[in-house]
């Protein structure tokens, strides 16, 4: 019941994941390392909200918190109004870095394997993954095994893996960062594509402010270790978005004031 | 000029050496006692069929049972030791120095254990193919990438679906190449042990001949050897390549793209 109520709470305030002053250290011989120190952030529902900050600073550590994934010392960690203990497929999907499909199955049963995990009969499976693998743009791919597709594509069968089970809320973890820079911009504008039939919440964490800015409602700016919010930029850019943008005063003027804040916390 | 298929220069390279065995004895280049002829080898097998038919089942039948016990206590124990990080720290480095070992200087012992009949030669060949087989369980299940885990992981699966849906097909490529290895070793094991002591099997008619100085029984025997060995090799391969189709296929066209441009440019001299 209490978890309803929740639900409903965090529906009425729009809030899909909201993170409470959340600090975390790493155990270690001498009383840790501290990773995150007082983050907050709270993302509405149906958002595109970007995290940047240098390496190290522990955003990768923070989506896996969001996800589930791993713990973290101190503060409180919402999605949809309840927290997230141990990894929830039904509420939260995440897409990792082009490493993670299983060379083993081909395109279709990568797709399928969250569903599998749940005992889903076959027919099932299969016509709830064929749809995912149109989304993505892969149809007549299905029975092609991860080396057969390029890094491009198995991103889309990642993103297509991360939909299957409709979780409202997508955490992406540099998606992109191993492909070249051209296939990098297309699928930074099929991610988009995709994301506007799906009105999904994203999280999504690059290294590129280019990308950053191109994709976001609004980025988060994260300072070096220990991990804290150092700035909330609202992109204001109208949507869809087109690549021309990325030549105007505006878009050079946001990728400025993110990489000036990314500087001056060194 | 077009290069010959590998398959070619393979077959044409055994014809020839068959070619020499018979050659070489005939024109008196080598004694009949050192190497006899390829025809005299053959017809010697052929009076002797049913003793060599006879020898060749025990052979096979406790290359079998070594096969069983290196594989499934291989697999069992490489799991084990490769999935628990103390066990994998603690005993890891002590089976690696142990397959140094030659386990042949302990036979005698596991002939006054077990006797000199099948079960001396099917316990050492089984201990002696576990090595590669645990050694390589172990390996495959280390080398699982972490991002394999933590995708499923994220997608909800309990540990029991980790094991089964990620971690066994995962390391399956590795623990297959363990299992080639072990099996080709307990063929050793089981031969070298019927050499030393025993009252059946091939290696026991080899060295039996070999005694009695008739050389074509005992290359008799070498050949009997030789055709189980390859034919083991060959199905063992042909299994791996069904049970880890992706990792061939992922071989193959790796070998296919590198070569892609060498094949396309191979017509232009032709023209030239």
């Amino acid at each position: 019941m209490q978890y309803v109520a929740d639900m409903r709470a965090a529906q009425a305030s729009g809030a899909a994941i909201e993170i409470d002053r959340v600090s975390h250290v790493y155990a270690g011989p001498d009383g840790g390392v501290p990773a995150l120190s007082n983050v907050s952030m709270k993302v509405g529902a149906g958002r595109f909200v970007v995290i940047v900050g240098p390496s190290g600073c522990g955003k990768t550590s923070l989506l896996m918190m969001m996800a589930g994934l791993r713990d973290h010392t101190e503060g409180r960690i919402d999605i949809h109004g309840a927290p997230i203990p141990k990894p929830d497929p039904e509420r939260v999907g995440v897409i990792f870095q082009e490493a993670s499909l299983f060379p083993w199955l081909t395109t279709l049963d990568n797709i399928e394997f969250p569903l599998s995990l749940r005992g889903m009969s076959r027919d099932e499976r299969r016509r709830r993954s064929e749809p995912m693998l149109s989304l993505v743009g892969l149809a007549g791919f299905g029975e092609r095994y991860p080396h057969e597709l390029s890094g491009g594509m198995k991103q889309r069968v990642s993103i297509a893996r991360g939909l299957v089970q409709d979780p409202p809320v997508l955490l992406m973890d540099e998606p992109f960062a191993a492909l070249d820079e051209q296939t990098r911009m297309t699928m930074g504008h099929e991610l988009l594509r995709i994301w506007s039939t799906t009105n999904k919440t994203v999280v999504f964490i690059t290294h590129s402010l280019t990308e950053a800015v191109y994709l976001a409602d609004e980025v988060y700016v994260m300072s070096p270790r220990p991990g804290r919010m150092i700035d909330h930029i609202a992109i204001d850019l109208p949507r869809p978005r087109t690549y021309e943008m990325m030549a105007t005063d505006t878009f050079g003027r946001l990728r400025d004031r993110i990489w000036q804040q990314i500087r001056k916390s060194h | 000029m077009r290069r010959p298929d590998p398959k070619t220069v393979r077959w044409g390279i055994l014809v020839a050496l068959l070619v020499l065995w018979e050659l070489i004895p005939m024109t008196g280049l080598l004694p009949e006692l050192f190497l006899p002829r390829l025809s005299k080898t053959l017809a010697v097998l052929w009076i002797d069929l049913g003793k060599y038919w006879a020898a060749l089942l025990v052979t096979l039948y406790e290359v079998v049972l070594a096969m069983v016990i290196a594989c499934g206590f291989g697999i069992v124990a490489g799991a084990t030791i490769g999935g628990i990080a103390v066990l994998r720290d603690l005993l890891l480095p002590v089976f690696s120095s142990l397959y140094a070992v030659p386990i042949v200087i302990l036979y005698p012992i596991f002939t006054a254990w077990f006797g000199i009949g099948s079960e001396s030669k099917i316990m050492f060949a089984g201990i002696y193919g576990f090595f590669p087989v645990m050694l390589s369980t172990a390996a495959g299940i280390r080398t699982i990438d972490p991002q394999f885990l933590l995708a499923a992981r994220s997608m909800g699966a309990t540990i029991y679906q980790q094991i089964t849906k990620v971690i066994i097909p995962a390391s399956l490529p590795t623990v297959f190449s363990g299992l080639r290895l072990g099996g080709a070793l307990a063929i050793i094991g089981v031969v070298v042990a019927e050499m030393l002591t025993a009252s059946a099997g091939i290696g026991y008619l080899v060295t039996l001949n070999r005694t009695i100085l008739d050389s074509p029984r005992v290359f008799a025997g070498i050949l009997c050897i030789l055709v189980l060995s390859v034919a083991y090799d060959i199905l063992a391969r042909r299994l791996e390549r069904r049970m880890v189709v992706w990792q061939s296929a992922g071989r193959q066209q790796q070998v296919q793209s590198s070569q892609r441009p060498v094949n396309r440019g191979a017509p232009a001299p032709a023209a030239a």
